[in-house]
């Protein structure tokens, strides 16, 4: 139990600095953008890797953040019936969702982006525009990184919730994967 | 298939049993699963597991069941990572964080209290005045941060207790703050629009290239924007009209709120309205006067709200601030007015001269930038918006990527077919489908946001509803529309339960909410009417502006 806390504990903060990583990318997107709307229009000069580091930017930003999203709780619930809840019966629903619902997911999506990643990788797939930003494989690979951080967080959730169902709730009290926002 | 239980003496031929049960309903197995599958995946959203993964999952699940029954090609299903790498590459969508990282960082440096406050005071003298200045800094935070749910929370935190122990009637007062909380999800720049522009300008495609017009004129964000307005300002003139009604025949029910002696002072409205104001025209006018796509336009809006938010940080010292502001505007007029290009082979003495006074403006502008940027960092903002930007767009965007697989699942059942089938046949032809299409957003969105049911319902439904020959603009402006209605909505709109939250328990009973909005849902009832029945209230702006020739 105490080994399987340490472990859910790991996992919570590497997501945590994962996510205030890629939650950066947000604030390089407003400025790049502006400097590109600026640049373009004063002198007419633009540059084709910078416009694409734009989607390297957005990319990382929802897919680097989907575990921490997970972790804070921040993927929308319909929570007519959740809110009312006790904190065991939420338990329940987490336990159940993350195995039949949330681990089928994210396998089914890595199974078919495994190949397809690697298939990029192969050929270090670069940009189709000659003078653009030649790293395609980096870009695709993000999916794999939402798909690891988003499963190891989804083991996490269902950890907490097996530890709250079990009685020992106290344990994680407080704890980032009983963060509520 | 054959599931082999035959440790309990049993054995289950699958493929039988699915054969079974599409004569026991009486259609075809295909059919009966993909209801089943929309029907559950509806249901089990209600359990309250994150929705992003609910809606695929159970896709997944019928997935598996349709391939042991012999009828589910799961080679459709790989076409999931394309479908991923196209929402990471899809440039429309980018403005979707850009306006977010605006409306939170607008909303961190707490425009809407200063809106509120100023203009409470100014209009609180005369009968209804508070409800109306609801109304107008609603539709104001609208358009500048689209956070429907901060909104509400916002106002009902803020002008509610005062109209209370004024003696505002409390249905008045919430009604009139649930609605203004909504019109985020119609009045320009809305989040809302750019998703549903996004999924109908993609459906649109597929339905002229099915009718045989291989160069249809495309549906762009922009005129969603620009459809949006008329019928967004229409509903902010209904709004006010209504209240102004309630003003002169029922007095009690709205009191003036502040003291009719105190001097006029205009300046600290001015002060409250003019930066969000401005900022509004300029994002929602570069979008509209074919300037900047609404990505662009997106950017420079969010470089303003941390200008705005680095000079309430330090308002002391507006200096740093005025100059990259000054700036900015300085280098949009030189851009303007003369040729910067230095690689031409002849350039003019005049454009030598604007190119050398853009460069120490540039510099100006960096230097009052990063005096901002650092304010906010070190008081703590910026970290907090970037996070909060980071959940909230990565949110929306797995829902996307989340729909992808279940609408690709939903494809590999022939949904599409019979979705086609089903509302082709419908009595009343184009009005029918219409109707029902309607009918059936407004009870999703009782318990869906307004993302999953674009997400979901509009690539299944739009193209069958286009090959009907209904206006794109047009069906996109009646859906956010009737979502917002539903939004509003008794028990379950949203908006009502986020007000709920706030609004004080002993004061306000639920049943004053819901008798506050339903003269509001009358008004969104009577505006769709008159939307139907004229569509170039819609169609118009977008003509004018963009010229499209939808």
């Amino acid at each position: 139990m105490d080994k399987l806390v340490r472990f859910c504990n790991v996992v919570d903060r590497t997501n945590e600095h994962l996510g205030k990583f890629a939650a950066w990318s947000a604030f390089a997107l407003v400025i790049t953008q502006f400097g590109i709307v600026l640049m373009n229009h004063l002198y007419s000069e633009g540059s084709i890797a910078i416009q694409e580091s734009l989607t390297y930017m957005h990319s990382l930003l929802f897919l680097g953040a989907a575990g921490y999203t997970l972790l804070h709780n921040g993927h929308v619930r319909v929570d007519i019936l959740y809110s009312s809840l006790t904190r065991e019966r939420r338990a329940y629903v987490n336990l159940a969702g993350t195995l039949i619902i949330l681990f089928p997911v994210l396998l089914m999506i890595g199974f078919y982006a495994l190949p397809y990643v690697n298939a990029s990788w192969q050929i270090f797939e670069g940009s189709t525009e000659s003078s653009g930003l030649h790293l395609v494989f980096v870009l695709k690979s993000l999916i794999l990184l939402f798909v690891t951080s988003t499963l190891l967080q989804g083991i996490s959730v269902s950890v907490h919730s097996v530890i709250v169902i079990a009685g020992f709730g106290h344990l994680v009290e407080g704890s980032l994967g009983e963060k509520s926002q | 298939m054959i599931l082999d239980l035959s440790f309990i003496g049993f054995q289950l031929d699958l493929v039988v049993l699915g054969i079974w049960l599409s004569e026991l309903f009486g259609m075809p197995l295909d059919l009966l699963l993909c209801s089943a599958m929309f029907i559950l995946a509806c249901g089990s959203l209600l359990l309250g597991y994150p929705v992003a993964f609910t809606l695929p999952g159970i896709s997944v699940i019928f997935a598996g069941l349709g391939y042991s029954m012999g009828i589910f090609d799961f080679s459709i299903v790989g076409g999931v990572p394309q479908r991923i790498f196209g929402t990471m590459t899809n440039v429309v969508m980018m403005a979707v964080p850009l306006f977010v990282f605006m409306g939170v960082m607008l909303e961190r440096s707490r425009i809407a209290e200063e809106l509120l406050e100023s203009m409470g005071q100014l209009m609180g003298r005369v009968k209804g005045g508070l409800g109306i200045s609801v109304t107008i800094v609603g539709a104001l935070l609208a358009a500048s941060t689209g956070i429907v749910g901060a909104t509400v929370v916002i106002m009902g935190l803020m002008a509610l207790p005062t109209m209370l122990n004024k003696g505002y009637s409390p249905a008045v007062a919430t009604g009139g703050i649930a609605a203004a909380g909504t019109l985020g999800q119609i009045i320009p720049p809305s989040i809302v629009l750019v998703l549903l522009g996004d999924q109908l300008s993609s459906a649109w495609q597929a339905s002229q290239l099915a009718q045989g017009n291989f160069s249809p004129s495309p549906l762009s964000v922009g005129d969603l924007f620009a459809g949006a307005l008329i019928p967004g300002l229409g509903l902010v003139l209904m709004y006010v009209l209504y209240q102004v009604l309630v003003a002169v025949f029922f007095p009690s029910a709205c009191p003036p709120t502040s003291d009719a002696e105190d001097a006029i002072d205009l300046k600290p409205v001015l002060a409250a309205f003019l930066p969000p104001i401005v900022l509004v025209i300029a994002v929602l006018g570069s979008i509209l006067g074919g300037i900047a796509t609404p990505t662009e336009a997106a950017a420079i809006g969010a470089v303003g709200a941390m200008l705005m938010a680095g000079y309430k940080i330090d308002k002391a010292d507006p200096k740093p601030v005025m100059v990259a502001g000054g700036s900015i505007v300085l280098l949009l007029i030189l851009g303007a007015l003369f040729d910067l290009r230095m690689g031409r082979q002849e350039i003019p003495t005049i454009d030598y001269l604007a190119f050398a006074i853009s460069l120490p403006v540039l510099a100006a502008m960096v230097w009052g930038l990063c005096v901002s940027f650092l304010r906010i960092y070190r008081a703590g903002v910026l970290q907090e918006v970037v996070q909060m930007t980071a959940r909230t767009s990565s949110m929306i965007f797995i829902i996307m990527v989340g729909a992808a697989l279940f609408t690709l699942i939903f494809l590999g059942f022939s949904g599409d077919y019979y979705i086609t089938q089903f509302l082709t046949n419908l009595p009343g032809g184009r009005l029918g489908a219409f109707i029902l299409v309607m009918l059936v957003m407004f009870a999703l969105g009782f318990f869906l946001d307004f993302i999953q049911i674009v997400f979901v319902v509009v690539p299944i439904v739009a193209p069958v509803l286009f090959l009907m020959d209904i206006n794109p603009i047009w069906l996109g402006i009646m859906m956010a529309m009737n979502l917002q209605t539903s939004f509003l909505t008794p028990p379950f709109g949203y908006a009502l339960f986020y007000l709920r939250g706030v609004a004080p328990e002993q004061q306000v009973k639920t049943t004053d909410i819901y008798k506050g909005v339903i003269p509001f849902i009358v008004i969104q009832l009577i505006a769709l009417i008159i939307l139907y029945n004229f569509e170039g209230l819609v169609t118009w702006l977008p003509g004018v502006v963009f010229g499209t020739g939808l």
